[in-house]
């Protein structure tokens, strides 16, 4: 970002995040900006997919929401990183998304999510100094495990469902039956989707980049 | 290249209509603008909130009570009592028709959870029932977010988040997310238009037809704009004081009132009964 910026108001406004951002240049104000940007966008994303996982799943209709999510978004979190290069911006990004997702009603522990896993993909991108196709393909499927937060209350649900079950007192065996299909199994698939997806989507995002955004000279 | 042509000329229509309201920031600029009021401070004649709503801080801990009950899987008396008790902000704040969808949906999803799949003599209903059972537990989360989200205007939003002391790396970024939502939409309506010109994607199935496409000739113009926004933000942003450092003020005054303590007490006396076995 080369806003045409005043030194002086830089470097008042890196104060704040000179903290977190101590080798590899500082966040100023632009790239909050570029990063809200982004984050906007990644989070019209996130509710396309959510649209979409709920059309295809019925009810349960969140557990492929990250995969879908991946799938989608690969072209604005390659060109975030691409454009930003610094340590922060990831985390930054998915601390946001977080904090919408948790005010527009999600569980809280998706709160949690969303900044354990950015923060990892955030370290490995910059291992790869933001620019190293590979690593930044592997922080994209980290990053995009920061969604599992929504799901998360699929495994309350059923907890649930059996305490209700055993209030109106049916026997243990019975309770088993019912959850045959649906435990640590569909867990499994759901999470090996959003690694399948997330390299996919991570792959179009970058193929998309190098043949718009590279040409267009924008990154 | 002849393939990304659409794409390349959006692109460019996209851009006009986004100047005018860089200019003005909207939701932003009350929060910038470096007036002599505090967020703090009460003045008279200022912006105070238009509709009767709660604080955002409240609003906040309903969401966390909300959340709280998930978690404590609280017994279908207080949930009842609880979703009542959400439900009366959403209706004092006007929002009849939401109220009554969501009170609708409660009270159907409720019934279901209570089938006896065996009583009746078929099992598969019990997916059914899991699912009610599953879908009431998030009703309340919902119910509180559809409430913070519908009656919290951005100003009041950002004023709360630095009354909390969130830094501001965060709350630079929030707010530009707020601040770029209705774009998105606007460029996505004028994406929409340049496709359909060149027969691109037409009609209600058109889009999910080619998904990879749809995806490329949508994703890529918004992402091109995007990034001119962005430097146009900043330019606006760090002219009006953005990046100045200490207290920011704020035309928007939001103040905990006694209504608010109270409505934290109310909502949180029958969790607090559930979570010690008083209620059954």
């Amino acid at each position: 970002m080369t806003a045409p910026n005043s030194p002086e108001t830089n470097a008042q406004t890196a104060n704040q995040t000179a903290a977190k951002t101590a080798k590899t240049g500082k966040l100023e104000v632009s790239d909050l900006i570029t990063i809200g940007v982004f984050a906007a966008l990644y989070f019209v994303m996130v509710c396309v997919a959510t649209l979409v996982s709920t059309l295809f799943t019925g009810g349960f209709g969140s557990i492929f929401l990250p995969a879908i999510a991946a799938l989608i978004s690969g072209c604005v979190y390659m060109l975030l990183a691409a454009r930003l290069g610094k340590f922060g911006g990831i985390t930054v990004m998915g601390v946001v998304i977080g904090l919408f997702l948790f005010i527009s009603g999600h569980f809280v522990l998706s709160f949690i999510a969303s900044i354990v896993f950015p923060v990892i993909a955030d370290l490995i991108a910059k291992a790869g100094k933001y620019k190293s196709k590979a690593l930044l393909l592997a922080s994209y499927v980290v990053f995009s495990y920061g969604l599992t937060g929504p799901i998360l209350p699929l495994w309350f649900m059923k907890d649930a469902y059996i305490a209700s079950l055993q209030a109106r007192g049916k026997d243990a065996a019975y309770i088993d039956g019912v959850f045959a299909n649906i435990n640590t199994g569909t867990f499994i698939i759901s999470m090996a989707a959003i690694l399948v997806c997330a390299i996919v989507g991570g792959w179009f995002g970058q193929k998309m980049m190098k043949k718009h955004f590279v040409k267009a000279g924008i990154v | 290249m002849r393939s990304s042509l659409p794409v390349e000329h959006t692109a460019s229509t996209t851009l006009t209509p986004i100047q005018p309201p860089v200019v003005s920031m909207t939701p932003g600029a009350p929060t910038y603008s470096g007036t002599a009021d505090d967020c703090s401070t009460e003045q008279p004649g200022h912006h105070i909130r238009a509709v009767r709503t709660l604080d955002p801080r409240t609003k906040l801990f309903l969401l966390l009570t909300a959340n709280l009950m998930l978690f404590f899987h609280v017994t279908v008396t207080t949930q009842i009592i609880l979703v009542t008790i959400f439900l009366i902000p959403l209706v004092v704040a006007g929002r009849w028709k939401l109220t009554l969808n969501f009170a609708l949906t409660y009270a159907v999803l409720t019934g279901l959870g209570f089938l006896d799949p065996d009583a009746l003599g078929v099992p598969w209903l019990h997916v059914i029932s899991a699912l009610a059972v599953g879908c009431t537990m998030m009703l309340p989360c919902f119910i509180t977010g559809a409430y913070a989200f519908t009656t919290t205007s951005p100003s009041e939003f950002i004023c709360a988040m630095r009354r909390m002391h969130v830094p501001e790396s965060v709350v630079i970024p929030c707010v530009v997310v707020i601040r770029f939502f209705p774009t998105i939409a606007e460029d996505y309506r004028q994406i929409r238009n340049a496709m359909a010109l060149r027969g691109i994607a037409a009609g209600g199935w058109g889009l999910v037809r080619n998904p990879a496409q749809s995806l490329e000739y949508i994703l890529i113009p918004l992402l091109m704009n995007a990034t001119n926004v962005a430097q146009d933000l900043s330019v606006a942003a760090v002219t009006k004081g953005l990046g100045h450092t200490g207290m920011h003020t704020s035309r928007t005054q939001i103040r905990l009132r006694i209504i608010d303590w109270l409505a934290m007490i109310v909502v949180l006396i029958p969790l607090v009964l559930d979570i010690a076995g008083v209620i059954q």
